[in-house]
């Protein structure tokens, strides 16, 4: 008995040396730690990815695994150094994720979001933006806007956003200065006052499906107004970002009249709030090809796909590449695999592997599963 | 006369008998023997006309062929007295071993005589060397001096800078004339050309494909005249109608908006209006520019604002590819205050 825990610690320290960093904050990591995989606790995962942030493979991943272990890659730690240099009282720096399919933009956003909710900041997170323009489930609840003329509004999907928006930033919404600056009136009977705090302002859009897309503009300008007076610092990440800039959406109004991205009251709010006219905050979006239809996925490169009405709108910003899996993280990755055990077989399956995925993390992830 | 007869005829007989003896001992000599004595026995013809004699008069003719011309010639000639000008091959001519033409299997090609393989093809024997040295040093007397100001290629390009191209045809044929030597081409320089920013822009919109961005060449080929001199001088119309037509301003050129500018003018862009409103942002200072205001605020106060410009330009310009997103994020970067990029 003995015996056996014994070699199970062995086993465990020998493989935590070649691939696993017991640094789970993301504040300390630096260069030494490129490669190693960390892991995220249980709850904090529930608070941030709960509904949504993490590719779908990889939730599936994470339960098979019974962890949720994410490497520590080099893009990640720069705009993490980034985040902490700059000066938060000029305006807000923008940053892009791109690179090609599969490559981790959203698991390097889910690292930063880490790091944001570690380091205090309010968090604002669309996990992915084609799911309110591009995803046309058999009933999508679409309306007309009641406050603006020609816009249509999305109450399920704001209402939705407003929950994930609640439960990440659970803490930081029960701060006493998280107020709102003036008197909204939703209806008649219906209206929130001035110093509220946003939480009630978020409840009443979830509550009030009607008004959530109302909510969440008003939501945006207010925490723009709180960052600005430096009530808060606040970190904005949008998956799929390039998805806004796409000349038509999926939806259809009742009168089967097209929709383009900018009709959708969400957009504008969103694009309100990645303009750098505003400080004490940090941007990151990232551009990817699957947030847009297949007849504009023939470059990962961010012009390309944000087009130059988008690249003008974040201009300017910092590009920055997510790569393909370097050798030392290739190997690490391999070992990760093997102590899961979702990659067996005699040592040199991974020359082959390396060969065949062309170190592309998804398709390596892919690869193994049947090994 | 009988004794004497008598005589030989008993000096035959006894040859014989004496022949016959050494038959007896050799085998040798024995066919000799037999056909002599069988021509002893044959008939004689009587030959009335005497035509065996006749016949056997054969007049051994004084073989008058000369040797080839080509062996005879002596190793220090002048060739171009022997060769002076344009003509068909002649074998004793050359003194070359030549071969040509067709090769059976086993066989070497055909020697130089009698070769008409070797007489189709034209051949350049008449313009050895030390022949076009002699031609040219004959015909120096009528050539002017070259000046000596053109001493370099720069220089000639620079006095002339408008080249025009003509191809003349030698050969030999029923008509000296050349249909191909009627095309005329003209080269020139664009930036030797005296145009401003929009009248650069209208000529190579005007030439078109003829403009070569690399060479920064123009070139017009003109070939629908009969007459060579016909195709210059419209060569040299087209290109004084293009330059001129150029510095002409049409009222609907005002109308020309941002989308229908050939290349990427950082000035008049959004991005240069958003990286005004960054910097005055980032100082704190009022915000209460115009459009115009925009285009013309001077970007020099701005630290790295020239660096940024020209990244976000060449981004543009040159398209957008992993090298010029690179030195844009450099260049953001740099703008930004953000530590550099790690590789």
């Amino acid at each position: 008995m003995f015996l056996r825990y014994w070699k199970k610690l062995g086993r465990n320290y020998s493989q935590s040396v070649n691939f696993r960093t017991s640094e789970n904050l993301p504040i300390h990591q630096n260069d030494k730690h490129i490669g190693l995989f960390y892991t995220l606790k249980q709850e904090k995962c529930k608070e941030l990815f709960g509904s949504g942030g993490f590719p779908k493979s990889f939730m599936k991943q994470t339960k098979t695994f019974t962890e949720t272990s994410i490497m520590i890659r080099q893009p990640a730690l720069d705009i993490m150094n980034c985040i902490q240099l700059s000066d938060f009282d000029k305006p807000a720096i923008r940053y892009v994720l791109f690179g090609e399919k599969g490559s981790g933009k959203s698991l390097t956003m889910a690292h930063l979001l880490h790091f944001a909710n570690e380091e205090g900041f309010l968090i604002i997170h669309v996990p992915w933006v084609s799911e309110w323009l591009r995803r046309v489930p058999r009933h999508k609840e679409m309306a007309n806007s009641l406050t603006r003329d020609g816009f249509v509004d999305l109450p399920l999907d704001a209402a939705a956003w407003l929950l994930h928006f609640k439960t990440q930033n659970r803490v930081y919404l029960k701060s006493a200065d998280l107020v709102t600056s003036k008197e909204y009136v939703w209806s008649k009977r219906e209206k929130t006052e001035m110093g509220k705090p946003l939480l009630e302002l978020v409840e009443h859009g979830i509550n009030r499906v009607k008004y959530s897309c109302d909510v969440i503009d008003v939501l945006m300008s207010e925490i723009k107004i709180l960052s600005n007076n430096k009530k808060c610092k606040t970190f904005v990440a949008i998956d799929g970002f390039n998805s806004f800039f796409y000349p038509l959406t999926r939806l259809n109004t009742p009168t089967k009249r097209k929709v383009t991205p900018e009709e959708v009251t969400l957009t504008t709010s969103f694009m309100e709030l990645t303009k750098n006219n505003w400080t004490n905050a940090a941007i990151v979006l990232t551009v990817d090809q699957l947030a847009v239809p297949d007849d504009r996925q023939e470059s990962y490169l961010p012009r390309y796909l944000l087009y130059k009405k988008g690249f003008e709108h974040i201009d300017p910003f910092v590009p920055m590449e997510i790569g393909r899996y370097t050798e030392k993280e290739f190997l690490s990755c391999a070992s990760y695999y093997r102590d899961r055990l979702w990659l067996r077989g005699p040592p040199d399956v991974e020359t082959e592997l390396k060969f065949t995925s062309a170190c592309n993390p998804y398709r390596f992830m892919e690869q193994c599963a049947p090994l | 006369m009988n004794v004497i007869l008598q005589y030989y005829r008993s000096l035959g007989t006894a040859r014989t008998l004496n022949l016959r003896i050494w038959r007896l001992n050799s085998t040798s000599a024995d066919v000799a023997t037999t056909t002599k004595g069988d021509e002893e026995e044959e008939f004689r013809v009587l030959d009335i006309l005497k035509s065996r004699q006749r016949t056997k008069k054969k007049v051994t003719r004084r073989n008058d062929v000369q040797p080839d011309r080509a062996d005879r010639m002596s190793i220090d000639q002048k060739w171009g007295n022997v060769w002076p000008g344009p003509k068909t091959f002649h074998p004793s001519s050359v003194p070359l071993p030549l071969r040509q033409g067709y090769v059976p299997k086993g066989h070497v090609p055909p020697g130089k005589k009698a070769n008409a393989e070797l007489m189709k093809i034209p051949n350049f024997l008449h313009l050895t060397p030390p022949v076009v040295k002699a031609q040219c040093e004959a015909l120096k007397q009528f050539c002017t001096e070259w000046p000596s100001l053109l001493n370099s290629e720069e220089a000639i390009e620079n006095h002339y800078p408008v080249e025009t191209i003509t191809s003349d045809y030698c050969h030999a044929g029923p008509t000296i004339r050349n249909p191909l030597a009627r095309i005329a081409t003209l080269r020139v320089k664009l930036s030797t050309l005296n145009l401003n920013k929009h009248a650069q822009d209208k000529f190579i919109r005007l030439v078109g494909e003829r403009y070569d961005e690399e060479t920064d060449l123009v070139t017009i080929t003109a070939d629908r005249c009969p007459l060579r001199q016909q195709n210059l001088d419209y060569v040299n119309y087209l290109l004084t109608a293009c330059y001129h037509e150029s510095w002409n301003v049409e009222d609907w050129e005002h109308d020309k908006t941002e989308e229908d500018m050939e290349y990427y003018d950082w000035d008049k862009n959004a991005s240069k209006k958003s990286l005004v409103q960054w910097h005055l942002r980032a100082t704190n200072m009022p915000n209460d520019l115009s459009d115009m205001d925009y285009v013309e605020y001077d970007i020099s106060k701005i630290p790295n604002g020239e660096e940024y410009k020209n990244a976000v330009s060449s981004l543009m310009n040159n398209g957008e590819s992993e090298e010029t997103l690179k030195n844009y994020g450099a260049a953001v970067r740099k703008l930004l205050g953000l530590p550099e990029a790690k590789i």
